[in-house]
């Protein structure tokens, strides 16, 4: 970030003008103030609040009453559907964030060969990104995979075959989601397509020259190169696998189901907290929630260096 | 008329339900303005499922509307924790209510004191796709029939309608208001008065092997399939054209017709048979509460009694929230009303005298369980847990979800 100096005389002039107006810290502050007070306000206070209500009992109504480690003994100790919540939520980081970004790193290794109306191409793929996490999409969802639904209907009329209803049925649930997920592959795409014009067109020219083929270039030119954007892209996508609520909460109706076939960690919490009231320990599977975003951050990052090459 | 500005008492209003709802409670508010000037009445209305943590909520942060529709699961809840105002002192005076038919008003009360008012009566019901059974050549269901011949009659629709994917009844298994009929037909209840549970063992796994045996026997939806049903009526195996019948609570007929291209039916639950109990009972479908805290209680009355007492008030509500506990105002709307709407005032008179009497109120955790008894059916239903499992399962963890809450 370059900042133009000021001048000598600038400078004289607002050290004159400091009596009236407030110092050049006050001023920035000044102008942050709407965005500081939202940030203190809406994210902060809350924050802190829901740390305070995860060691007692608050059913929103009464005042809440102290706890102690209570929440988290029972959470760690003795609550299976933390378990299964655990589980589910694990399976779907695990499966749709690979398979997310291999599909999107595909798609963007595609585009990037310079297809004509590549920028309409773009905007399509993108579509879904923008779309996947509205309500008419997971309506949708629900609609293409039901009994009659037209996957079904696709399935029958072209192999004979009779599909169950994959939204409802505990062995497919789930992945039902996984392909939702995947489909909304446009913003890592994005960066992907953006990495992978910033990887010099002289490295591959050299490797031609010394015989490389297609697939070595691939693996030893573009893939460490891209490293830095695999890395930023796993990471943001991981944690928003981790957070996601939308797709499970509008298929299921809230409940998670069939037999908590999608009972997402978010999920159990919002029903936790607002179908049982218990605020108290939605707050503690949310502190943990965190917990465990972070130490798998830092777990990232702590690794990068082993993998990750930046150019400098 | 004076501006709202200007308006001197403020009220809000708040209840869950669908457009038809809405369009209808404000109808009525608008014409309590235009009789009463310096009433102001603002509305905010949500789905069931949203209603009660925006509730919830508003009563954390003492901005709770000072009218709010109460569920009869819920005023306990509300009621205990002084978030609702008694009504005793207003009754027979401001709030002529006093006519209603017996049990109305007192199954408003919590510990002795009115907290609602009753906005109509309503019942557990069987509704089915009238036109296409009759299409199809098959009996309608009544109130004759039985558990026992239920599972026959499935059967035949599916003969009858011919058409893959389609069954004549429900997987009921998941239902809470139709395992509620059953266990009270044997002589029991959901929930005791002390908030324990009230049947046994027995019971519940008889309840879910009832179903796993009409599962097998193809009489009612596959486990997936049943597993669409999200408790409301726009998934329900009616609307979603799976089943013939269904279970659900007579106010919704209204609301499930709208869904439906074929002419619908209602009646009875199934019976028992011989020497069983009746299951049924009368219950509010849902009472305006007025709030502890608000700022005009006297006003508040005023606009609650208009509800349920006033002629041109119950025109524009018609039976879409249950059928009138007054005598008088069912006289007044019924030259005025549907045939759906008449087939519903019909049934509410006709299981008068067939119903028990009001249950315990049930206690806090009762959502929970409800939700319970739908994923432990569902389980049998996958074949995960057989019908005695799934009865010891259910049991041990209702007891727990009780013990917690």
């Amino acid at each position: 970030m370059s900042v133009a100096l000021p001048s000598e005389a600038t400078s004289r002039d607002a050290a004159d003008r400091t009596a009236r107006l407030p110092s050049g810290a006050a001023q920035a502050y000044l102008f942050l103030a709407p965005w500081l007070i939202g940030f203190i306000g809406l994210t902060v206070g809350p924050t802190l609040i829901s740390l305070y209500l995860s060691f007692t009992n608050f059913d929103l109504i009464q005042s809440p009453e102290w706890t102690g480690w209570a929440n988290y003994v029972r959470i760690l100790t003795n609550d299976s559907k933390f378990v299964a919540s655990m589980q589910v939520t694990f399976f779907f980081v695990v499966f749709s964030v690979p398979l997310k970004l291999a599909f999107a790193l595909a798609v963007a290794l595609i585009l990037n060969k310079g297809l004509r109306g590549l920028s309409i191409y773009r905007a399509l793929f993108y579509l879904p990104s923008l779309l996947g996490a509205s309500v008419a999409i997971a309506v949708l969802w629900r609609q293409l995979f039901a009994a009659d639904g037209l996957v079904n209907q696709l399935l029958f009329s072209l192999f004979r075959i009779q599909g169950p209803s994959w939204i409802s049925s505990p062995d497919y649930a789930l992945w039902t989601l996984v392909v939702l997920s995947i489909w909304q592959f446009g913003s890592p795409m994005i960066i992907f397509l953006a990495g992978l014009r910033q990887i010099p067109q002289d490295l591959y020219e050299a490797a031609s020259i010394d015989g490389a083929s297609r697939r070595r270039q691939f693996w030893r030119i573009t893939v460490p190169m891209l490293t830095p954007v695999i890395f930023f892209n796993a990471i943001v996508q991981t944690i928003d696998a981790f957070k996601a609520f939308t797709p499970a909460f509008i298929i299921s109706d809230g409940i998670g189901g069939p037999v908590d076939a999608t009972l997402f960690y978010t999920l159990y919490l919002y029903q936790e907290a607002f179908a049982n009231f218990r605020m108290g320990y939605a707050s503690a599977l949310a502190w943990i929630l965190v917990l465990i975003i972070a130490a798998f951050t830092a777990f990232s990052f702590l690794t990068a260096r082993y993998w990750v090459h930046y150019d400098d | 008329m004076p501006s709202r500005a200007q308006a001197e008492t403020q009220l809000r209003m708040f209840w869950w339900g669908t457009q038809e709802r809405a369009r209808r409670t404000f109808g009525v508010n608008d014409l309590f303005m235009e009789r009463n000037s310096g009433v102001s009445i603002t509305g905010e209305t949500l789905s069931w499922g949203d209603y009660w943590p925006r509730l919830a909520t508003q009563t954390a942060g003492r901005n709770i509307a000072d009218i709010v529709q109460m569920d009869y699961r819920y005023i306990v809840e509300y009621a205990g924790r002084g978030a609702l105002m008694p009504l005793d002192d207003y009754l027979g005076e401001s709030l002529q209510i006093t006519d209603f038919d017996a049990g109305a008003i007192d199954s408003c009360r919590v510990d002795g004191k009115l907290y609602g008012v009753n906005l109509g009566q309503n019942s557990t019901c069987s509704v089915f796709t009238r036109s296409l059974l009759e299409q199809a050549g098959v009996s309608l269901p009544g109130h004759e029939t039985t558990w026992d011949t239920l599972g026959e009659w499935s059967l035949e629709v599916v003969d009858a309608v011919g058409r893959p994917n389609f069954w004549g009844v429900q997987d009921g298994g998941g239902v809470e208001p139709a395992f509620n009929v059953w266990v009270r037909q044997r002589g029991r209840e959901l929930y005791n008065q002390d908030g324990t549970i009230g049947f046994t063992e027995e019971d519940i796994t008889d309840w879910f092997a009832y179903w796993a045996d009409l599962r097998e026997k193809g009489a009612v939806p596959r486990a997936d399939v049943q597993a669409l049903d999200r408790d409301a009526p726009e998934s329900s195996m009616l609307a979603l054209n799976y089943a013939a019948m269904i279970f659900t609570n007579s106010n919704q007929l209204v609301a499930h017709q709208a869904l439906n291209r074929n002419k619908l039916g209602m009646t009875m639950v199934p019976s028992g048979g011989e020497g069983a109990k009746p299951g049924q009972y009368m219950k509010p479908s849902q009472m305006w509460s007025i709030a502890a805290g608000t700022q005009a209680p006297d006003v508040a009355v005023s606009v609650v009694n208009f509800f349920v007492t006033d002629p041109d008030a119950a025109n524009i509500l018609g039976v879409e929230r249950g059928v009138s506990p007054l005598p008088r105002v069912r006289e007044a709307i019924a030259p005025n009303l549907d045939e759906l709407d008449r087939a519903m005032l019909e049934y509410i008179d006709f299981i008068k005298d067939k119903v028990g009497p009001l249950p315990p109120v049930p206690p806090r955790a009762a959502g929970e369980i409800d939700r319970l008894l739908i994923r432990v059916n569902q389980q049998v239903g996958f074949g995960q847990l057989s019908p005695s499992e799934a009865g010891k399962q259910f049991l041990a963890e209702s007891t727990g979800i009780l013990e917690r809450s």
